[in-house]
């Protein structure tokens, strides 16, 4: 027997959830500006990394949301439409809300590079990669979004398969390759000061919560839209056996 | 750091960082509106 959540069952864990990641995230911010020491050499400019971490690893998180929405997309098509909308329903939430990552990685990115390296952008390989991937997810949605062909959540999905192979390379790029970007942060030369870990993990934790609450906000208005048109052909079904001779 | 220092855009590194923690909320709050309006604007299921 399926279990069967009540709506507002739902709704108030979905508000305790939201207030919940505002409040870390309230408390991140705290630490951030307030609390954690200023950065000996690049100053107080460092404090980007406060937002900017949190955000590229969340926009190299969801694209692994994605790609399994997306694989099960591909396997319940044929054999089970209904679970397969909900899965193509997932899909397109976490392919935006990925977008929303990696552009706000871009973004901090960039305005930390301007004031401490001098310049907005190098096309080193971290960079390089990340744009790859903030390309392939715009490529995704605007695929859904505009072809006309009847396969497009099916040529989506199989971009999103491809796309997620970018995410290791982004992920392992400071590894391989001597670039222009620090090392990485959880070992090797750029390992963080156990001062600033508070509020390094004060806002990985809030932009986390944040992040899985517009997923499935973002998964629940598709959901919607696709019952929506669900009951728009039914009524149009039955208007049709009913004006019938 | 104090609010107050904060919001000194005197130098391009404060105000890059009060660009930056702006435009996050800014995105983030934009992308919540966004999703919150088209909820409105789509009416639930009949049942």
């Amino acid at each position: 027997m399926p279990i069967v959540i009540r709506p507002a069952i739902l709704r108030n864990a979905a508000w305790l959830w939201f207030f919940g990641a505002l409040a870390i995230l309230a408390v991140g911010f705290r630490e951030a500006i307030f609390i954690a020491p200023t950065e000996a050499t690049m100053g107080d400019v460092q404090r980007i990394f406060y937002y900017h971490v949190p955000s590229a690893l969340m926009g190299l998180i969801f694209p692994y949301v994605n790609f399994f929405a997306s694989l099960a997309y591909l396997y319940w098509r044929r054999r089970d439409p209904l679970k397969a909308l909900a899965a193509d329903a997932l899909a397109l939430a976490s392919a935006e809300v990925t977008v929303v990552f990696v552009s706000i990685g871009l973004l901090t990115g960039m305005l930390w590079a301007r004031a401490s390296w001098g310049i907005w952008w190098t096309w080193d390989a971290r960079l390089t990669t990340y744009l790859l991937l903030w390309l392939l997810y715009v490529s995704y949605l605007l695929l859904r979004r505009f072809s006309s062909s009847g396969e497009s959540n099916t040529l989506a999905a199989v971009i999103s398969v491809f796309a997620a192979v970018d995410v290791p390379i982004v992920y392992m790029s400071i590894h391989w390759w001597r670039t222009q970007h620090p090392s990485p942060v959880f070992s090797g030369n750029g390992s963080l000061d156990p001062s600033m870990w508070p509020a390094f993990l004060w806002n990985v934790f809030g932009w986390g919560l944040w992040g899985v609450f517009i997923i499935l906000f973002r998964f629940a208005l598709e959901r919607r839209r696709q019952l929506a048109e669900q009951d728009d052909a039914l009524t149009a079904i039955e208007a049709s056996l009913e004006t019938a001779p | 750091m104090t609010w107050q220092s904060f919001f000194n855009m005197s130098t391009m590194e404060h105000s890059h960082l009060v660009i930056a923690y702006i435009a996050v909320w800014a995105i983030q709050l934009g992308y919540l509106g966004w999703i919150t309006r088209q909820w409105l604007r789509t009416k639930g299921p009949r049942n």
